[in-house]
């Protein structure tokens, strides 16, 4: 009962500074994330599941399988190897003239449209100027033709349509949220049209963008799990460009000028190098014609180049003297690309491992077990290059040792032997039983779209990549996991007080957050 | 190369469209019933996929804890997944799991829930699996102790180790002088130290009773089939006497208070909270109403007040926001705060003024019809872009029940803001955004930070 509120996401990093409201007022059980993963993870929700809330049955060491299962009435009656029913989804597919690749799905329940327009025109674009692309998408809706920010807001508020923009370091995200009635419908995809493809970048909502960007890269010096991620990033990828920091630097920021943010756009935010992903209450014909129209009035251009494979880096653990209770720990190495013919099975070995929360086995061993951590997750994070696999935690400062003993035993332990028979059974029904959950809404099923759009899948993906990990066995599990997980690789990130970490220099101890040393032990 | 889309360019694209302006009208079918043990049951009908939320909230916040035993709810919340009767910790999570449900649990103030989300066949093993901890808790000891623990690292994490939390934390115990909102949901350590079984048992058996507790159920189900399921698995469970619940009051004229915070923070901040009711304490609900319109007229969206004219036009703030919650049981808070721009050198004290000259604005001239249009027309859309999500529309129901409201108010909502005249917004301004109601933070760096910046 909320009035609507679209905010860019950095208005929103900057809002949720001053008011932490819903820390103050609800206290979430915890199938949350740690920050810093989630932080990083480009919004590829693809894929079966959302990975919001999801806890796998599997259960560390196999325990569960000792448990006897409770006597439920509704249990009994419930045949688990049916897969459940799922919503229908008649997806269609197209190119566009000038080469957008078109995603759609026609829903006609609710009198509204999604729309996401997606480019290749990440950080991972940005050359020799972190900061690029960030400031470039989020600069779209502050000027277009003779609009200003101001027009732009109130036009689309007007019509009740929400614009939404966000950078990660694969993609550039534009997206419009519509009533479908044509005198709403009509002007918002006009206006959405105009701001995405013909920005203004005027120079004083530069300033101003520029300096709250700046604001927000002092204002991460305060938050510990997003020191550990960014140096995570950072080491894991030293020569690539998904190791600067898609926010940038102050240098690079005061470097950057509205000229090559215009030359950016130019180059990609075009409609060779689109992506339109749409689901609503629309037929073909007319998302046809609202597809063509996004792409004309793009810039012309073709698909930008493919993001270079990076090379392996050699393992080191990095320490970040911060003034805090807790310390942030990050243990991953390079995983792999969305493309990558292990998805399957390490995806299925993650969420056994720690991408599931409970009854995860991190989260047993963690959690359950020691009460060592509110939060522990592990994430595969595949992308257009091989993106990181990593696991995350926050422990009290004093129990770092302990935690670190307990993370590497369980995935040494996991690399060599894999899951059990038992554990894969119940990854299967459950990824089987999230799939009708990650379908059911509009807002859901068009960022599936956008996803398989993004990188090329065939449009029938979701159900092939059910059905490959229905066939997966446990073998092929640790083999996987033991071809692309080699602990030779494997990085170590802690940022919090010296006084867990005995090998590092004494000295750092007094060192305040904003002067960070890093160590290497 | 870049072409201008000609503004009329998309008008062909809509004529085919026919009859979804009805659409837009449409109330969903919506039921409500009780059991004779109380539990009141409500539920919403969407057939647009074949899955469904059910959630189960009792009417137990933070604010009715005790001296001494806060954080005691937001405990109980997290033991409720530590076995029952027939069930062994964790048990409950892993069957879910397995099946691909997704759980989880909340607390606010004013009240704790608990849902799942899962394919419609399986409704029944949550509404069984609920019902048993609704009455059957085990709360074993060595359980209970280590999740608190876990507790305790959920605090240094949200609060201890994220400074603007701590400044919120610390700004809600001054922002209420008389009301037990000043107390922080997760509680404060000291209490959390000394929290028993025997403390977390008794609230329990205080609390937790079918007629003290609403399920809400959305999705692609039937009236029948759920009044069948919820009679089977809720039926049996003794009604329970039902605790008294009394909203939480404030003063109204508390005097204006202020603090001053050096903390671990890189950016200051300045935080303002106005003492006003909500819409269940207000005089006329129209009130809470009006303030709901002066949130909106000064942050609702990007082109509202101030983002326009503080982030935007004078350059004053870095952030802006207004924040109004008028769905609680008690009395509560209109929030300004922001981060002054430093690039220009501004103060806390000149982000105040600005802040205050928007108010005084709005006091002395109401807002334009074209705002309060906007306001509205967004409203109008969200309530059909929430109908996407199915828990979010049980999250509405729940909450307003949980705070003694009924969910009707929910297909009312935007004839109710219709009803608000602009004179009305300047109204609510001039009341209750005054000097005695009034707690202001300014959260700085600490000199430390100051220096090696």
């Amino acid at each position: 009962m909320a009035t609507a509120h679209s905010r860019s996401t950095l208005r929103w990093l900057l809002a949720l500074l001053v008011v932490a409201a819903i820390i103050g007022i609800m206290v979430f059980k915890p199938f949350a994330k740690t920050p810093s993963a989630e932080a990083e993870t480009a919004p590829a929700g693809l894929v079966a599941t959302t990975h919001a809330a999801v806890d796998t049955d599997a259960v560390a060491q196999g325990s569960a399988d000792d448990e006897p299962l409770p006597d439920l009435e509704s249990l009994s009656s419930l045949d688990t190897d049916k897969p459940p029913a799922r919503r229908k989804l008649d997806l269609q597919h197209w190119t566009t003239e000038q080469g957008s690749r078109v995603y759609f799905m026609q829903a006609d329940e609710l009198p509204m449209l999604d729309v996401q327009v997606l480019f290749a025109g990440g950080s991972s674009r940005d050359g020799d100027q972190p900061g690029l692309a960030t400031l470039t998408n989020a600069m779209l809706n502050e000027g277009a033709g003779d609009k200003d920010a101001g027009d732009i807001a109130a036009g689309f508020e007007r019509l009740g349509a929400q614009f939404s923009n966000s950078s990660h370091r694969d993609m550039a995200l534009t997206g419009l949220r519509s009533l479908t009635a044509p005198d709403k419908l009509d002007p918002a995809l006009a206006l959405f049209a105009e701001v995405v493809s013909s920005p203004s970048f005027p120079q004083d909502a530069f300033e101003r963008l520029r300096n709250q960007l700046l604001a927000s890269l002092r204002y991460r010096l305060q938050r510990p799990a997003a020191l550990a991620s960014e140096a995570f990033w950072a080491e894991l990828y030293p020569e690539h460009p998904y190791g600067s920091l898609p926010e940038g630097t102050p240098e690079s920021l005061q470097q950057i000028t509205p000229e090559q943010l215009r030359a950016f756009h130019q180059q990609f935010y075009s409609s060779g190098n689109a992506v339109i992903a749409m689901v609503g209450a629309v037929d073909r014909q007319q998302a046809e014609r609202i597809a063509q129209r996004l792409a004309d009035a793009m810039p012309e251009g073709p698909a930008a180049d493919k993001t270079p494979v990076p090379d392996p880096v050699e393992p080191e653990h990095t320490h970040i003297a911060f003034d805090a209770q807790q310390t942030h720990i990050l243990v991953g190495q390079r995983g792999i690309s969305r493309h990558d013919p292990d998805y399957a099975a390490l995806y299925v070995g993650n969420e056994i491992l720690g991408g599931s929360g409970f009854g995860s086995r991190l989260m047993e061993e963690i959690r359950e077990k020691r009460g060592l951590s509110y939060s522990v997750s592990s994430s595969l994070i595949p992308m257009q290059a091989p993106g990181p696999f990593m696991i995350s935690m926050q422990t009290r400062a004093d129990q770092v040792d302990q935690a670190l003993e307990v993370i590497n035993n369980s995935l040494d332990e996991f690399i060599e032997k894999g899951p059990s028979e038992a554990d894969l059974q119940r990854a299967k029904r459950q990824i089987m039983g999230q799939f009708p959950l990650s379908t059911a809404s509009n807002g859901a099923i068009v960022g599936q779209l956008g996803a398989i759009g993004f990188y090329d899948l065939p449009l029938n993906h979701m159900q092939l990549f059910m059905d490959r990990i229905q066939a997966l066995s446990t073998e092929q599990i640790r083999e996987a996991f033991a071809r692309h997980l080699d602990p030779a690789g494997r990085l170590v990130v802690t940022v919090g007080p010296v006084i867990a970490e005995p090998e590092t220099d004494q000295d750092d101890t007094e060192t305040a957050p904003d002067t960070l040393e890093e160590a290497t032990p | 190369m870049s072409r201008l889309l000609h503004p009329f360019s998309f008008l062909l694209l809509t004529l085919g469209l026919s009859g979804l302006g009805q659409a837009q009208e449409q109330r969903q079918t919506t039921h409500e019933f009780s059991l004779d043990n109380g539990l009141k049951v409500i539920v919403r009908e969407d057939h647009r996929a074949p899955v469904v939320v059910s959630q189960l909230w009792y009417k137990v916040g933070s604010s009715q804890e005790p001296p001494g035993k806060t954080g005691m709810t937001h405990a109980l919340e997290h033991m409720m997944f530590k076995g029952s009767e027939n069930i062994a910790p964790g048990q409950a999570s892993k069957i879910l799991s397995s099946l691909g449900a997704q759980e989880n649990a909340f607390t606010s103030r004013d009240y704790t829930a608990y849902y799942q989300v899962l394919s419609r066949d399986q409704l029944a093993v949550a509404l069984e699996l609920e019902a048993e901890r609704m009455h059957l808790l085990s709360l074993p000891e060595d359980e209970v102790m280590r999740e608190m623990q876990v507790i305790k690292e959920e605090r240094r994490l949200r609060v201890d180790d994220n400074p603007n939390s701590l400044a919120y934390e610390r700004f809600m115990t001054q922002a209420y002088m008389a009301s037990p909102y000043a107390q922080p949901v997760i509680g404060w350590m000291h209490d959390l130290d000394r929290l028993t079984v025997d403390n977390l048992r008794d609230w329990y058996e205080l609390h937790y009773h079918p007629g003290n507790a609403t399920l809400v159920i959305v999705g692609d189900v039937k009236l029948d089939e759920i009044r069948g399921l919820v009679e089977r698995y809720f039926g049996p469970i003794p009604a329970g006497p039902v605790p008294e619940q009394k909203a939480p009051l404030e003063l109204p004229d508390g005097g204006e208070r202020s603090l001053v915070l050096e903390l671990d923070v890189q950016l200051p901040s300045l935080i303002m909270g106005f003492n006003v009711p909500s819409l269940n304490t207000a005089e006329a609900p129209w009130e809470a109403h009006a303030l709901r319109l002066l949130e909106a007229v000064l942050d609702g969206g990007y082109s509202a007040r101030l983002a326009s004219r503080l982030e935007r036009d004078q350059s004053i703030a870095t952030s802006a926001s207004a924040s109004y919650s008028a769905f609680s049981r008690g009395d509560s808070l209109f929030m300004l705060s922001g981060v002054p721009n430093e690039s220009r050198e501004i103060s806390l004290e000149q982000l105040e003024q600005a802040l205050w000259e928007q108010i005084e604005e709005l006091k002395a001239n109401p807002p334009s019809v074209e705002e309060l249009n906007r306001v509205q027309s967004q409203l109008i859309a969200s309530l059909v872009y929430e109908q996407d999500q199915i828990s979010q529309q049980a999250n509405r129901i729940g909450q307003l029940e949980s705070i003694g409201l009924p969910w009707t108010l929910l297909d009312k909502d935007v004839e109710t803001l219709e009803a608000i005249t602009p004179e009305q917004v300047s109204d609510v301004a001039r009341r209750y955004l005054t000097r005695e109601r009034l707690t202001r933070a300014h959260v700085l760096p600490t000199a430390k930070d100051k220096e090696t910046r």
